[in-house]
Formats: structure tokens, C-alpha cells, sequence
């Protein structure tokens, strides 16, 4: 109930207040810049919409492009084959378990992820190739760059339940609390464990 | 006694060092080989652990790529995404079962167990060994060894990938013989494996030793100390092992042990083959080196036994065979000089031989060569009537001969008899020259040839005078023939035998005499005498009888001859025939010369002083002629007697003026010189010439009795010589004076042929003096009668 309030006073606000922006630099515990980190805000006490979208996790040159795929909880996302083999893209993650046996092109049916959490993706013969989709529940969602930077932009004041998640950390760190007020303009470090 | 011979010796010898030497270096083989062979031992124990170290690592390895090639299996990670438990079980067991695993356990990343082959003993536990766990999540994956049920095993833990890691698998893999026997076909070591005290039996424990070995290890094993990285000696049963304790690493913290070992007779067997190789060389070379001793050895000790046999040879007197050595070493020329020096020695031992048994100067036997002879003769003589005669032989006047022609005319003169007497003498007979003069020779006589037969032919060899160095010279012998067994049975006898019977032929001057059986008694008187000859002054047992010289003209007695006698305490009364030869040879003569001399110009002296003017005749000795202080003696004495030298006449044979004349001149005019009258007795007997008796300083001759005794008118021979000796004195004026008259023919004769004095039994035999002075004054008693009576024809 609480939250519901919360997401109407902020859909409520939105057009007449401007949008925050939250810029994230991701480090690991070295201070070095993380890359291909996703650092994603739910809304605290706001419904968000469902995701319609689409989003495509391509294979070239027997690499997933791209390598951490974020997506809303209930995105569709393609798995086009760009690569003249063969590829067997699999996951036994509990968040989708799934397998597109040998194929070449993109197949017809995407594959729909509306639970969130983690799904490690593989290619059953070739074991190199590894990429992840971080199915998310808030459409507020960012991967980190070369430099381990991020922004996400669009973000309406209020609280927000700031997420991080890179591959190769041992378990979810606790969500940070983040409050925005409108038009803000706010930077956060977040250390990666 | 053991080191005999020198071949013994040197065999010992040799034998000894090369025993001593090949000892010590199989002992030094020996010991080296030991050292090396516990040092090498040990090095290979310690390769052996980190073989197996390395063994079980690779294996490891192995098995964890074979893990993670499994663990990638797509239906194995499906079935493990599953999540399903029975699923996952059986899929740990299918999967398991394809690589052998022995054990299969799935691990969640948060730590408990999911499932497991082991009926599920571990599920929900946390994984045992998380140190597995812990590296996995380090490295990726981990391996290690592990205690598990008590048994060893090799566990890999990889993780399930999907592709991200989602659960752990750790299979594990039991550690057995097989892995064991790999350790040992590579490093020929015998591997044990044990867990102490991992179960209620005492411990676990695999080894690739032998069954019964096992046994005994296990039985023993709680003996075994251990420690680590330490070599150790380990006996099993009957064999003796070198080991080495080699913990292994553990993951879960538990003791497995390692044992590598190696029986040490094994890894002696090269040393014990090269120990017994050696030894093999060893004894061939000994042997070898045995038999070339061997060869050696003999060649120096035959030689030297031989050599040695040789020298006894020689030792027992024979030297006919030479010594046969033919090397050309120092033994030879040994050899060699042996060989010259038996030849030597021989050689000198004949020469020796000869000297000892042949007179050197005519090479004749000798006394002692001849007495082996005549014993031999004897001995040979073995059938009644053999019989072997002796001659021994004397030569009359050869020390006047030699004396005065010198001694090398004498010795020539010997040798020429040996060489005449040899000519005469057969082959079996047997000469020998005893010494000095004296000859022997002995022979086998017979009816066909008697001893007198050869006595007879060898005074015949005498007869031709002997022509020496431009001199000839007539020498006589007289000789004495014995016969065995006549006259005695051995060589000794026999000759003493032949020896009187020689004396007896010399004394009667005949060529030769053969034995009388008793005449040995005279020969032992002999002896007596001559020893007896020294004192005989001394003990006053000599007396002289006087004979009166009668002038056959006058027939009165003018002169008084002193005769010595003998008054033996035992044999009586000797006259000098029988001791004045010997007083002559053993030197005595003239002692007794000087007693009578004094005797008889005091027994002269003494009847001058009474009236009875008679000149004494005294005898002298030919030896009395060489003492120079014989007329200083005569002058002393006559002046003690008072004594007129006029009234002495000094008789000489012919035979002492001959020998030598010179000599006898020169003493003969000295005494002539004194006033003594001098007479030559015995005259007609010797060899003097008559220009020699011209020189002589002599008053009166004296005719031998052997012309005297048998003169009559029957015999002419004997009237002529005397007549012309008589005449000659005369012509020579001298005195001449005859002995031994007998009878009255002769004194009739005498008278006729104008002798001047006549002496002999038909006128007085010597008298001793009493007896003579008794006769004296008779004889003057009937002068005076006469001088009334015409005349006297006694």
C-alpha cells in the first residue's frame, strides 16, 4: 500500500518537477574501475510498468555480445546467431531455465525473462563463451563502461533501493538506500565486493 | 721343516703376498662397494619418494582434467541444475562409474553436501575436507590425498560450471597397488603405503612386497621406527632391506606413510657380481702367477739340487760325474765354476793321493803305498801255495856316497836304481823306496820263480856300474828276502822280517839273506842295544882288551890294539861289531871313541912309566875324522898320561879315508903333525887308489883278515895280494902289519913275505888287561928263556 502511495506522489510530481540523474562510478575493493557492472534503482513504495520492450543478446564471433545484458523483468530478448557455426545457448539458472538447441540465424520465438535474478548463459559447445542477463525488477537499470561509470537518467525524486550486481561477486550486497530530489544531480561510488 | 726348499719358500712367499694383496683389494672392493652401494641406495630411496610424490601429483593432475571433463558433461550439469537429489545421485554414480571414481560427492558453493555415492552419509554435512573446498574456490579446482574410510584416496574437487560455477564435484580415487607397482616399475623399489591406526586391526597398508614379506612387514611394522627422510635397515624374514619412511601430503591432515625399500642383497647384486668377478681374476691370476713361481721356482732349485747333489758326490769322494746345469745364468756360471772346481779339486786330490802314497823323488811307491800293496798281496794270496815274498834292500856305502859326492849325485843315483829295479821287475810286482837308501819290493813267488831267484836278478841289476853325470859308480846292496806265510802272515811282520834278514845279508856282506825263522830276537837286541847304547859309558860297562901286534922280525910284542867291549848287564859281553855301527848311526860314537881313547893312553901311559914300552893302536871311527877337536883332546891326554905321542898309532879304515879324502887329510896331518903314527886299518876292502894312499900321512897298513885268516900255500890268490900289499907298504915306506893269524902257516908266510907285524888268535885273542899284562909278563919270562933256548915256535 505504502509503496503504491509513493510511486503516485512521484508519477504525480513527475511532470511538474524535472528529472534526477544518478551517475554511479563502480570500484572494486582495489579502487580499480569495474566494468560491465550493472547498478540498478528500484523505486521504494512506486509501482513501475511492466517492460515491453525487446532486447537482443547477439553471438559473433563465438562471443555473447553484449557480455552482462541488463533487462526489465519481462523483456523478450533475441538470441540472433551472427556467426556462420553453430551455437547451443543454454541456462540452468534458476531465474530462466532454458536451452536453444544447435541453430544458425535468430530464432523466431524470443525468450521472455519475467523473473528477475541471474541467468548465467553458455554455449553448450563452446565453453568459452559466457554472457549474462540481469533480469531486474524496475526499469532503472545501467551497465558500467570501461572507466566503470554509469548513469542512470530519468529518475524521479524519491527513494530508491540502489542495486549492484557484477559477475563475479560471491552474493547480493545489500541495497543502498538512495533518496533523490528532483532535478538532482547525484554521484555515487559503489565498491564492488 | 716346512720351509724346506727353497721352492718351497719362494711359493709361500709368493703365495702370501699375492693372497695378502688381492684380500685387501676385495676388501677395499668390498667396502668401497658397500659405501656405494648404502649411498646409492639411499639416493635412489629419495628418488624413489620423489617418484612417487611426482606420481601421485601427475595422477592427480590427470584425474582432475578427467574430473573437469566429466563435470562439463551438458547432461551431467543439467541433471545436476536439476537440483533433483535422487537425480543428482545416480547421475554422481553413472558419471562417477565412466572415470572409475571411487567416490562421487556433490558439494553446494555454500558449503553443505547435496548428494553423495556413499548412500548419502555426508548430505547436508559440510564436505569432510574443506580445504579441498577452499583451494577449489582459489584455483578453480584442487586436489589432494585424503584418509577416507580409513583407506587412502586421491579426491579432486572442480566445479560445476553452468557456465558459472554452481555446485562443487569432488570425486576421489582410491589408492592402490596398481599406483604402487607403478612407483616400482619405475624405480625398482618396493612401496609400502600405510595408515597407522585407521582401524581396529592396527592400520592399513598395501605394498607390492612379496605375500609373505607383507606378513612379516605387518608383524614388524609397529616396530619400525618412524622417521622421516631417513634411511633405514629393515629385515623381513630372511632378507635384509634398506628403507626410507616417506610421509605423504595430506589434505585432510591424516598420517600415510610411504615406504620405499629395496632389498639390500638386490641392490648389491652388481658389487657381489663385480666382488665375484674379481675374485675370479683373482684366482686365475694367483694361479698363474703359481705356476710361473712354480716354473721359476724350479728352474733356480733344480739346478741348485743338483749343484747340492754334486757337492755331495765330491764329499764321498767321487768325481767322475760333472754337474748338469745347461742355463746360462748365474746358476750356470755357478754350475760352471762347480764343474771346474770338482775337475780342481779331483785333480789335486790325485796329486795329494800320489804324494801321500809315491816317493817324490824316484816316483815310487812309498812305505805306506807298499805296505797297502803287500797287504792287498797277502790278501790276494788265498790258495795254498801262493806265496809273496818281500825283498828289502839296502844300498851298502850310499851315505859315504852321498856325503862325498853330494847330496844331488845321491838322489840321481836313487832314481836311477828306481829305474833299474822297475825295468827289472814285472808287471805285477811291486817296488817301493821305504826312505833313505832303503828299497822294497814285493811279488808272488813260485817254485818257477823263487824269492832267491829275483834277489839273485836284481843284485844283477847292480852289476853294471851306474854312469852319473860323467861319474861311474859302483853301489852294492845287500838284501833281506821274507815270505809269507814261511815267515810271517802280515805286511807288517813280514817286512820286520825281511829287514833282519837285510841286516844279516849286510853284516856277513853277502847280496842277500832270506829270513831265519828266530832272527827276529837279534833284531830286537838291536833295538835294545841302541837304546841302551847312551848310558852304557855312564854305568862303566865298557872295558877294553888289549891284543898285542907281534914284530914278526923280533917276535916281540911292540904293539898293544885297544878293542872296546861291551859288558852288556844282560846279553854279556858284546864285541863292537854289533855296537859300533849303531853307536856310528845314532851318534854315540864318539863318547865312546873319547872313553876309549883316554882308557887306553892311561893303560899305555901307565906301562911306559913300568917299563913296558909298548905303542898303543887306538880305532877311529870314520865319524871321529869330521870332530876338529879330536887331536887337542889326544894332546891333553897324552900329557896327562905323560905319555910320548910316538906311542900312539891311530887306526882308520880305508873305507872313512876315502870318503872324504880331502877332509880326512887335512885331520890326518894335523894329528901326524902331533907325532902320532897313523895306520889304515882293514886295507884291501875299499876302493883307495893308490895315488891317494901316496898323499896319505899314514905309518902302517894294515891287511884286511879276510886276505889273513885263509892265507896258506894253497891259496895263491890270497899270497899274491898279500905279498903285493906288503911290498907296496914298503915301497911307500910304511909298516905293514897283518891281522887275524890263526896258525902257524900263516905266520910262517907272513914271516917269508917280510910282513912286519902279525896280530891274531895264534898269537894272543884280546885280552882284557889284567889278562894281558898277566900275558905280557909270561911272554917276558919265556924271552927270557929263550935267550938260552934257540928259538921260540909256539
Amino acid at each position: 500500500m505504502l509503496r503504491t502511495l509513493v510511486s503516485a506522489a512521484l508519477l504525480l510530481a513527475a511532470p511538474i518537477a524535472s528529472a534526477a540523474t544518478l551517475a554511479v562510478t563502480v570500484r572494486n575493493a582495489r579502487g580499480a574501475p569495474v566494468r560491465d557492472a550493472v547498478v540498478y534503482a528500484i523505486p521504494e513504495g512506486r509501482e513501475v510498468g511492466p517492460a515491453n520492450q525487446t532486447a537482443v543478446m547477439d553471438q559473433k564471433n563465438r562471443t555473447f555480445i553484449p557480455h552482462v545484458l541488463p533487462i526489465q523483468a519481462g523483456t523478450a530478448v533475441k538470441f540472433p546467431n551472427s556467426d556462420d557455426i553453430r551455437h547451443q545457448v543454454y541456462s540452468f539458472s534458476s531465474a530462466k531455465t532454458f536451452q536453444l538447441p544447435l541453430y544458425t540465424g535468430t530464432p523466431a520465438n524470443a525468450i521472455v525473462f519475467d523473473k528477475p535474478g541471474v541467468v548465467a548463459l553458455g554455449c553448450n559447445i563452446h565453453d568459452r563463451m559466457t554472457a549474462y542477463i540481469v533480469v531486474v525488477p524496475t526499469p532503472h537499470f545501467a551497465t558500467t563502461d570501461k572507466s566503470g561509470r554509469l548513469t542512470l537518467a530519468s529518475l524521479s525524486a524519491g527513494k530508491y533501493a540502489l542495486q549492484l550486481w557484477h559477475a563475479d561477486q560471491r552474493s547480493d550486497p545489500a541495497p543502498l538506500p538512495v533518496t533523490l530530489t528532483s532535478g538532482e544531480q547525484k554521484q555515487i561510488e559503489l565498491v564492488a565486493r | 721343516m716346512i720351509f724346506r726348499s727353497f721352492q718351497t719358500k719362494l711359493l709361500t712367499l709368493m703365495i702370501a703376498v699375492l693372497v695378502l694383496l688381492q684380500a685387501a683389494t676385495l676388501i677395499a672392493v668390498h667396502v668401497a662397494g658397500e659405501r656405494t652401494m648404502r649411498t646409492s641406495l639411499g639416493e635412489e630411496l629419495r628418488v624413489g619418494s620423489r617418484v612417487l610424490d611426482q606420481i601421485l601429483s601427475e595422477r592427480g593432475r590427470q584425474l582432475s582434467d578427467t574430473v573437469r571433463v566429466l563435470a562439463s558433461d551438458f547432461a551431467f550439469r543439467e541433471a545436476v541444475a536439476s537440483a533433483d537429489r535422487p537425480t543428482i545421485t545416480s547421475v554422481l554414480t553413472n558419471h562417477g562409474s565412466r572415470i572409475a571414481a571411487d567416490a562421487a560427492v556433490l558439494i553446494s558453493l555454500e558449503g553443505p553436501v547435496v548428494a553423495d555415492t556413499l548412500n548419502g552419509r555426508l548430505v547436508d554435512k559440510s564436505f569432510p575436507i574443506s580445504r579441498l573446498i577452499r583451494e577449489a574456490e582459489a584455483r578453480g579446482e584442487s586436489s589432494g590425498i585424503a584418509t577416507f574410510d580409513g583407506r587412502p584416496f586421491q579426491l579432486v574437487v572442480v566445479p560445476v560450471l553452468a557456465p558459472r560455477p554452481i555446485a562443487w564435484v569432488c570425486m576421489g580415487f582410491e589408492i592402490d597397488e596398481t599406483v604402487l607397482k607403478e612407483v616400482r616399475r619405475l624405480t625398482a623399489l618396493d612401496v609400502t603405503l600405510a595408515i597407522a591406526g585407521a582401524n581396529a586391526d592396527g592400520g592399513f597398508l598395501i605394498t607390492t612386497l612379496p605375500t609373505e614379506s607383507r606378513r612379516d612387514l605387518l608383524s614388524t611394522a609397529r616396530r619400525i621406527p618412524v622417521s622421516k627422510d631417513r634411511d633405514q635397515s629393515i629385515r623381513l624374514g630372511d632378507e635384509m632391506y634398506q628403507g626410507l619412511w616417506h610421509p605423504l601430503q595430506t589434505a585432510d591432515g591424516s598420517r600415510i606413510h610411504t615406504l620405499l625399500q629395496r632389498s639390500v642383497a638386490d641392490a648389491a647384486r652388481p658389487y657381489r657380481d663385480l666382488e665375484v668377478k674379481i675374485f675370479v681374476l683373482s684366482t686365475i691370476a694367483l694361479i698363474v702367477a703359481l705356476i710361473a713361481a712354480m716354473f721359476f721356482a724350479r728352474g733356480v732349485s733344480r739346478p741348485l739340487e743338483r749343484l747340492a747333489q754334486g757337492a755331495q758326490r765330491i764329499e764321498r769322494g767321487n768325481y767322475a760325474d760333472a754337474v748338469d746345469v745347461k742355463q746360462r745364468d748365474e746358476i750356470g756360471r755357478l754350475a760352471v765354476a762347480f764343474n771346474e772346481m770338482r775337475t780342481g779339486i779331483a785333480d789335486r786330490e790325485e796329486r795329494i793321493r800320489y804324494q801321500a802314497t809315491h816317493d817324490a823323488l824316484t816316483g815310487l811307491p812309498n812305505r805306506v803305498l807298499f805296505l797297502d800293496r803287500l797287504a792287498q798281496t797277502i790278501a790276494g794270496a788265498k790258495r795254498p801255495g801262493d806265496t809273496v815274498a818281500i825283498i828289502m834292500m839296502d844300498l851298502d856305502r850310499f851315505k859315504e856316497i852321498n856325503d862325498t859326492l853330494g847330496h844331488h849325485f845321491g838322489d840321481d843315483l836313487l832314481k836311477e836304481i828306481g829305474l833299474r829295479l822297475k825295468q827289472t821287475l814285472r808287471e805285477t810286482d811291486t817296488v817301493a823306496r821305504l826312505g833313505g837308501d832303503e828299497f822294497a819290493v814285493t811279488f808272488y813267488a813260485s817254485e818257477r820263480f823263487t824269492a832267491a831267484e829275483m834277489a839273485a836278478r836284481l843284485t844283477r841289476t847292480f852289476e853294471a856300474p851306474f854312469q852319473l853325470a860323467s861319474v861311474s859308480i859302483e853301489v852294492n846292496a845287500s838284501m833281506g828276502i821274507a815270505i809269507c806265510p814261511d815267515h810271517a802272515n802280515d805286511a807288517e811282520t813280514l817286512m820286520k822280517r825281511a829287514d833282519v834278514a837285510m841286516y844279516d845279508a849286510k853284516r856277513t856282506h853277502s847280496p842277500f839273506m832270506t829270513y831265519e825263522p828266530g832272527r827276529d830276537e837279534h833284531s830286537l837286541r838291536r833295538l835294545a842295544i841302541l837304546s841302551e847304547l847312551r848310558n852304557a859309558v855312564a854305568r862303566d860297562e865298557l872295558v877294553i882288551h888289549y891284543q898285542p901286534k907281534i914284530d914278526v922280525k923280533s917276535d916281540k910284542a911292540v904293539h898293544a890294539e885297544a878293542l872296546v867291549r861291551w859288558r852288556h848287564p844282560v846279553h854279556g859281553i858284546l864285541s863292537p861289531d854289533e855296537f859300533i855301527p849303531l853307536a856310528e848311526q845314532s851318534g854315540n860314537i864318539g863318547m865312546i871313541t873319547k872313553w876309549v881313547l883316554r882308557r887306553a893312553i892311561m893303560d899305555c901311559g901307565a906301562w911306559n912309566a913300568a917299563g913296558l914300552h909298548l905303542t898303543i893302536a887306538i880305532n877311529l871311527s870314520v865319524l871321529d875324522l869330521f870332530d876338529a877337536k879330536l887331536p887337542a883332546y889326544i894332546d891333553e891326554l897324552l900329557a896327562e898320561a905323560r905319555l910320548s905321542p910316538s906311542k900312539v898309532v891311530l887306526e882308520i879304515t880305508e873305507s872313512a879315508v876315502m870318503k872324504d879324502p880331502t877332509y880326512a887329510l887335512r885331520i890326518l896331518s894335523d894329528l901326524k903333525n902331533r907325532g902320532v903314527a897313523l895306520a889304515i886299518d882293514d886295507y884291501g876292502t875299499g876302493y883307495s887308489s893308490l895315488s891317494h894312499l901316496k898323499r896319505l900321512p899314514v905309518d902302517e897298513l894294515k891287511i884286511d883278515k879276510s886276505f889273513v885268516v885263509n892265507l896258506r900255500d894253497a891259496s895263491k890268490d890270497d899270497i899274491l895280494i898279500v905279498r903285493s900289499t906288503i911290498e907296496l907298504g914298503h915301497n911307500m915306506g910304511l909298516k905293514v902289519i897283518a891281522e887275524g893269524v890263526e896258525n902257524a902257516e900263516t905266520w910262517r908266510i907272513l914271516k917269508e913275505l917280510g910282513c912286519d907285524m902279525a896280530q891274531g888268535y895264534y898269537v894272543s885273542p884280546p885280552l882284557p888287561i889284567a889278562e894281558f899284562q898277566e900275558w905280557l909278563a909270561s911272554r917276558a919270562r919265556i924271552a927270557r928263556n929263550r935267550s938260552s933256548a934257540p928259538s921260540m915256535s909256539a
